[in-house]
């Protein structure tokens, strides 16, 4: 054989960027995150040191400590009303995931069903859900219902739109090497324009998942007696600015924790994306 | 874009074509292969006519290799035998036994993007011999690489191909490539394509690359280079009309 695997494999090996040493790999996320953690940490103690000097009314501007405070000492209150909310997000978000998925699928596969359905999709994000939201509470009550229904309009849209594009971002040449290979209209589908889509869809469903803790709050907002959203606006009435404050460290986190997780389960279901990219950004570095 | 390329090659047969740049020879692996049907004339495999529906009879490597990023380099070389409904496993077991021929060994699981650009071709080319059809296209199959990989990889082609037994046809722009590895090379002119001259290369076999720099090959180039020569000479007096 002409090519032997040692020359192979040294083809392979790329110059590392900095010299390996023992536990790097473990270091690494420390380090990345140590600046955006560093701003976090000095922005806090600014706002400390700004409410401590300043004397500010605690009902203008809390101090971080006593929003901390508020959080522990309210914390089955707390509990309570973030689980509401994230029901509310989870449920919401699972509908648009399918309807989002089952729409860009019927979009893509026929021009006619595009012509009638995208313009509406795409007119159901121009008219403002705050304006939606208080019809929805008429026909649908004050129940989790109409909570739902307004996460499932404000999340669904970027899941339809990054998989449409995804769909359409199969390589024309990959799907001729398919036919060649003899297959036929679905398999194309399943093995190239599926494939292809993934990494888009879960650029939808990382925005998605995003707005939707948006989406539960501005529902709560409109109607409701439950929830974070609900907490938030009647401690606010209440000049309870500690809880509203509390309330909304919570939504935060919980945004922040549904992204990660979205973040996470694209990379152990695509590794293949996470890797490439990453090692596209190496190389560009 | 082409007009009147008649050629055949029989079976077992290694056929090149060669011609300048737009000549439409990809055009005419297109038609081959049933991903474009001729305007006129007829497509035969095996004496019979194919008229319709020649997708998934004969084997096509394109320029670019295809592999799939999601697919490891195994799941990658099966896909042929994957579209035929062969089971996953089946597959598997047929393409590991290949994987060393094509100094793929060790790499089954890794996925295209940790592979070397030699390496990724071998892959698509294993993909092309486990779909295994008696015809095999190669469009510029070794066209993105550099000299010395190439010149490794022709001679690994010609080896392999004769334990292969397949007929292939061969498109290329590089004229030694086509001496080293063909029975035949047909010569095609510039747009629109028509076959100029047939050349047929008796050398001996099995071939070498060393064989490039050897009298009987010069002499036979030296006619295939005139003829191209020609070629892109008028070419180039047209544009300047």
């Amino acid at each position: 054989m002409a090519v032997t695997e040692e020359k192979a494999r040294a083809d392979v090996r790329r110059p590392e960027r900095y010299p390996a040493f023992p536990g790097r790999e473990l270091l690494q996320p420390l380090v990345r995150w140590f600046p955006a953690a560093l701003i976090i940490v000095a922005a806090i103690g600014v706002w400390e040191g700004v409410v401590a000097l300043n004397d500010i009314p605690h009902w203008k501007l809390p101090a971080p400590s006593a929003i901390a405070e508020e959080l522990w000492d309210s914390r089955g209150l707390l509990l309570r009303h973030t689980w509401v909310t994230l029901e509310e997000v989870l449920v919401g978000f699972a509908i648009a995931l399918v309807s989002g998925v089952l729409l860009a699928g019927l979009i893509h596969m026929s021009r006619t069903l595009e012509r009638v359905i995208y313009p509406s999709v795409i007119a159901s994000q121009t008219i403002p859900i705050i304006v939606i939201a208080p019809l929805l509470l008429i026909w649908v009550g004050y129940g989790m219902q109409h909570k739902v229904i307004v996460v499932a309009l404000i999340s669904f849209f970027p899941i339809v739109v990054n998989t449409v594009d995804g769909l359409r971002s199969a390589d024309p040449d990959m799907i001729n090497l398919l036919r060649t290979l003899g297959a036929n209209r679905w398999q194309v589908f399943a093995k190239a324009q599926i494939p292809s889509c993934l990494p888009f869809m879960f650029s939808g469903i990382k925005v998605a998942i995003t707005v939707s803790v948006i989406g539960a709050v501005i529902g709560e907002w409109v109607g409701s007696s439950e929830g974070l959203g609900y907490l938030a606006i009647r401690s606010q009435s209440q000049f309870l600015s500690e809880r509203v404050w509390a309330a909304t460290v919570l939504m935060a986190l919980m945004g922040i924790s549904l992204f990660a997780i979205a973040a996470l389960l694209e990379r152990l279901l695509l590794p293949w994306h996470h890797n490439q990219r990453r090692r596209r950004a190496l190389q560009g570095g | 874009m082409l007009e009147g390329v008649d050629f055949y090659a029989a079976s077992g047969e290694l056929v090149s074509i060669i011609g300048p740049s737009g000549c439409g020879k990809s055009t005419l692996l297109n038609t081959i292969a049933g991903l474009e049907e001729p305007d006129a004339g007829s497509v035969e495999l095996d004496g019979a006519l194919v008229a319709r529906r020649r997708l998934g009879l004969v084997g096509y490597m394109q320029q670019k290799d295809l592999l799939m990023p999601w697919r490891t380099v195994l799941d990658n070389v099966i896909l042929g035998l994957e579209v035929q409904g062969v089971s996953r496993r089946d597959a598997r077991k047929r393409a590991l036994k290949l994987l060393e021929t094509f100094g793929l060994r060790g790499f089954e699981k890794e996925y295209p993007y940790t592979l070397s650009g030699g390496m990724r071709q071998r892959a698509a080319f294993l993909r092309t011999v486990l779909f295994s059809r008696d015809v095999m296209l190669l469009d510029e199959p070794f066209g993105a690489m550099d000299a010395l990989t190439r010149a490794q990889m022709q001679e690994w082609l010609t080896e392999l191909w004769g334990s292969l037994g397949k007929t292939i046809v061969l498109v290329t722009h590089d004229v030694d490539e086509a001496l080293l590895l063909s029975d035949r090379v047909y010569v095609l002119t510039a747009r629109p394509g028509r076959v100029k001259t047939v050349v047929e290369v008796d050398l001996p076999r099995p071939r070498y690359y060393r064989m490039v720099t050897e009298e009987p090959f010069i002499a036979i180039k030296a006619g295939l280079v005139a003829a191209l020569r020609e070629e892109s000479l008028r070419v180039v007096e047209e544009s300047w009309r």
